[in-house]
């Protein structure tokens, strides 16, 4: 697995929500949820072609989805936030990827910070790191997501693993990984994880 | 989103659990009345609450149709094929003898969308009218986001006489008696009545300032409701309650829809004809008309070879078909029994891709049945290469006897500012909006205040306390396309009886040394006096390397000291490492 660059805390709703299919009017989206920044208030630059794809699929729809089928507004995009997730870094990285012009298979990580506007308690911090893995190929299926899944758990000693149905705006099927903690003597979510919707 | 329910169609709690888990819901909590009310009043108030088991059931954000009891447990059992799908149907009354509702132009500058539907001969228990209420609300939390894109209002509609008109009109021209009251109010007092409701107030601002508020009248000119705030009490529906009347109203017309079907499809089990709807017929301003719920099936037409490639399963067309329609997507094999074709209800909104219905296949099939494979991908793997030289530097900061500090990135913007002797405007700092508290109000520009802080924390340690950090900070940056980037950042303390400069000053050299960057001028790093709000005056040094200024290393001015209430001498060095990588 390649290293993504992941040095910008500072995103754009563009990168971080809308390129990841998350409605603008999405709860997640909300004051509560995420950190908007007061300055910069606004991303200047959005990738023009790609935010206009961006903004057909959400409205409209697209490559075979109905979509939303609601106003998608530019002003929503442009607004800065600290990231909620590095898939926002993932996007970028699929972005580039895109724009090469051969295909290549790739395999991605990072490892690194992300923030969330929550209370602060014993389970809960504002800041916390995440680690996310991408592999692009053609072919792959959701048995390949869950070997790989299975294979990165069990090098960190965790091997009882069982998956579960759940819902990302960007993935479609997408599981949460459970495994059982000898501890507490009961199954604990350890991940999320899905295929990206086309 | 939190469901309750008592399920008695369901054997043991564990079975249940399990069967949550296959289908992609989470079983929160098993509690009972009597349990909720001990807990958040205590034991002696719970007494004589009900014994029943509740469960509590996260449903996933997307899935309005499972909101409710009746949803869920139709969805659960089609899914253990106990019963077969229903099949919602529409029907559109005699000429003359369907509800209408007008929609007039003035609602365009306010709320624009309405749509409406009929629910013929219900019969109502407490249990199904207090679901009833309970969908409502949750969908106007979830998708209706807190009432702000649609509301919906329930009417009986024996109490009223059709046709209905949704108009606009100033606040001083409406008024009527709001569900649960005793007397009538015009809208303008009905918004200072609700000020202080801890339920309704956060309505108000949807409408308040307008020069108009929505209204729905009857023929009679009966208030049915001054949506998104309140209904009318004239029209409240009760146990006895035989006919409903359904109008949902708002700024999003897609959602107006989705929120009517789903409402109309969960409920019409009770009626008279089960699963029937009455439909009602809305005029928009231009006269154009629109027969309401559109409850629209929609047809896709899926490759059985598709989905089994996309889960990596090989399953028989019609195996597929039976997985597909114990998920409510009715399927059936067509063609030379190469294609499917699958009939989404309206009940499943949330499915708008091929890539949805292949996820449900592989749900009906069960996660866990799948074979896991590694994929066959070759790929050469990579370190980026500003972390490999933080890993490293990390490393031989350590071997030097400084140990490594985690800190918070966001801080007050006393901690970048005012403590460190510098004007909050020199800082070039990203600012937050909406901060929870004071400590996250900033952006880190220095990871000095981090450290700072650690140390304050730490005062019981013995002395001398070295630490040190690599990590970004965060600067406005015009020249990125968000407007702010991160640099690397290596910054290292020592704290103590004396400042111990010279450590400081060592360490620095000793960095340089690994990263083989000379003590000299031209091709490599010097240091030159300067002056720094944070230092001692004349204890203050600027590094220079790589054509640039790359951070400051020096004894810290006791004011900095201070504030961050520390006591003792302490000097430090903070580089950008970005320019060695």
């Amino acid at each position: 697995f390649t290293e993504m660059p992941t040095d910008n805390f500072v995103e754009s709703s563009f990168w971080n929500f809308d390129a990841l299919f998350q409605p603008q009017q999405h709860p997640a989206r909300d004051q509560h949820d995420t950190f908007f920044l007061l300055d910069p208030a606004e991303a200047p630059q959005l990738p023009p072609g790609y935010s206009s794809k961006v903004k057909k699929v959400h409205s409209q729809g697209g490559y075979g989805s109905q979509g939303y089928r609601y106003d998608w507004k530019v002003e929503e995009a442009r607004k800065n936030l600290l990231r909620t997730h590095t898939t926002s870094a993932s996007a970028r990285a699929l972005f580039q990827l895109a724009q090469q012009e051969k295909f290549s298979p790739v395999k991605y990580f990072s490892i690194d910070r992300v923030f969330r506007n929550e209370s602060l308690d014993a389970t809960h911090l504002a800041e916390f790191h995440q680690v996310e893995g991408v592999v692009a190929d053609r072919g792959l299926t959701l048995g390949h997501l869950m070997g790989t899944l299975k294979q990165f758990f069990t090098k960190l000693g965790i091997s009882q693993l069982r998956f579960k149905p759940a819902y990302n705006p960007y993935t479609e099927p997408s599981m949460e990984v459970f495994s059982y903690h000898e501890g507490l003597k009961k199954w604990v979510e350890v991940g999320n994880s899905g295929v990206f919707r086309p | 989103l939190i469901n309750q329910s008592s399920s008695s169609s369901f054997t043991a709690d564990e079975e249940f659990d399990e069967l949550c888990f296959e289908f992609g819901l989470e079983l929160d909590e098993i509690t009972s009345e009597k349990d909720i009310i001990s807990k958040e009043k205590g034991e002696e108030k719970a007494k004589g609450a009900s014994d029943v088991v509740l469960y509590k059931i996260d449903v996933p954000a997307n899935r309005y149709d499972l909101l409710c009891l009746e949803g869920l447990v139709r969805g659960l059992q089609v899914f253990k094929e106990r019963i077969n799908v229903p099949r919602y149907e529409k029907i559109i009354p005699a000429e003359g003898e369907g509800q209408k509702l007008i929609i007039t132009e003035q609602t365009v500058q306010i709320r624009p969308h309405a749509v409406a539907a009929v629910l013929r001969n219900i019969t109502f228990t407490k249990e199904r009218y207090e679901s009833f209420i309970d969908l409502q609300e949750k969908l106007h939390q979830n998708i209706c986001r807190k009432r702000a894109l649609v509301a919906i209002g329930t009417h009986d509609l024996d109490t009223i006489s059709g046709p209905f008109t949704y108009t606009a009109k100033a606040p001083s021209e409406i008024k009527f008696k709001p569900l649960n009251q005793s007397q009538e109010y015009t809208a303008s007092q009905i918004m200072d009545l609700y000020r202080n409701d801890s339920h309704l107030r956060h309505y108000l601002s949807l409408i308040e300032n307008k020069p108009r508020y929505p209204v729905i009248y009857d023929s009679n000119g009966v208030v049915l409701s001054m949506p998104p705030i309140i209904n009318g009490d004239h029209t409240k529906i009760s146990l006895n309650t035989r006919n409903v009347f359904i109008e949902c109203t708002g700024t999003d017309i897609t959602k107006a829809k989705i929120v009517l079907d789903i409402i109309v499809t969960m409920f019409s089990e009770y009626c008279e004809k089960p699963f029937t709807i009455e439909a009602a017929e809305v005029v928009y301003p231009n006269g154009k008309t629109h027969i309401y719920p559109e409850l629209a099936y929609r047809k896709e037409k899926v490759k059985p070879e598709v989905i089994n490639k996309k889960i990596g399963i090989s399953e028989t067309p019609s195996n597929l078909a039976k997985l597909l329609t114990r998920m409510c997507l009715k399927s059936h094999v067509i063609g030379n029994g190469n294609l499917l074709e699958v009939e989404i209800p309206p009940t499943r909104a949330d499915v708008i891709h091929a890539c949805d219905i292949i996820e449900d296949a592989a749900i009906a099939y069960g996660y866990n049945n799948i074979q896991m494979v590694i994929p066959k991908t070759y790929t050469i793997a990579n370190q980026l290469p500003l972390n490999k030289l933080s890993e490293l530097l990390r490393l031989d900061l350590a071997a030097a006897g400084f140990t490594e500090a985690l800190t918070f990135a966001l801080c007050s913007q006393e901690d970048i500012a005012d403590k460190l002797g510098m004007d909050m405007s020199a800082t070039n700092a990203v600012r937050i909006a909406n901060p929870k508290t004071a400590e996250f109000q900033v952006a880190r520009t220095t990871l000095l205040p981090g450290l700072l802080k650690t140390i304050a924390a730490n005062r019981k340690m013995p002395l001398p306390l070295k630490l040190f950090e690599i990590s970004d900070i965060v600067l406005k940056d015009p020249n990125t396309d968000v407007g702010a980037r991160n640099y690397r950042h290596l910054c290292a303390i020592y704290y103590n009886k004396s400042p111990g400069f010279e450590i400081i000053h060592g360490l620095l050299d000793r960095i340089m040394q690994v990263l083989e960057v000379p003590p000299n001028e031209e091709n490599g790093y010097t240091i030159k006096a300067t002056e720094g709000s944070a230092f001692f005056p004349g204890r203050c040094a600027e590094v220079f390397a790589k054509g640039q200024s790359i951070g400051k290393l020096g004894v810290l001015h006791p004011d900095v000291i201070t504030k961050f209430e520390l006591t003792m001498p302490c000097s430090a060095l903070e580089i950008n490492i970005e320019p060695f990588v």
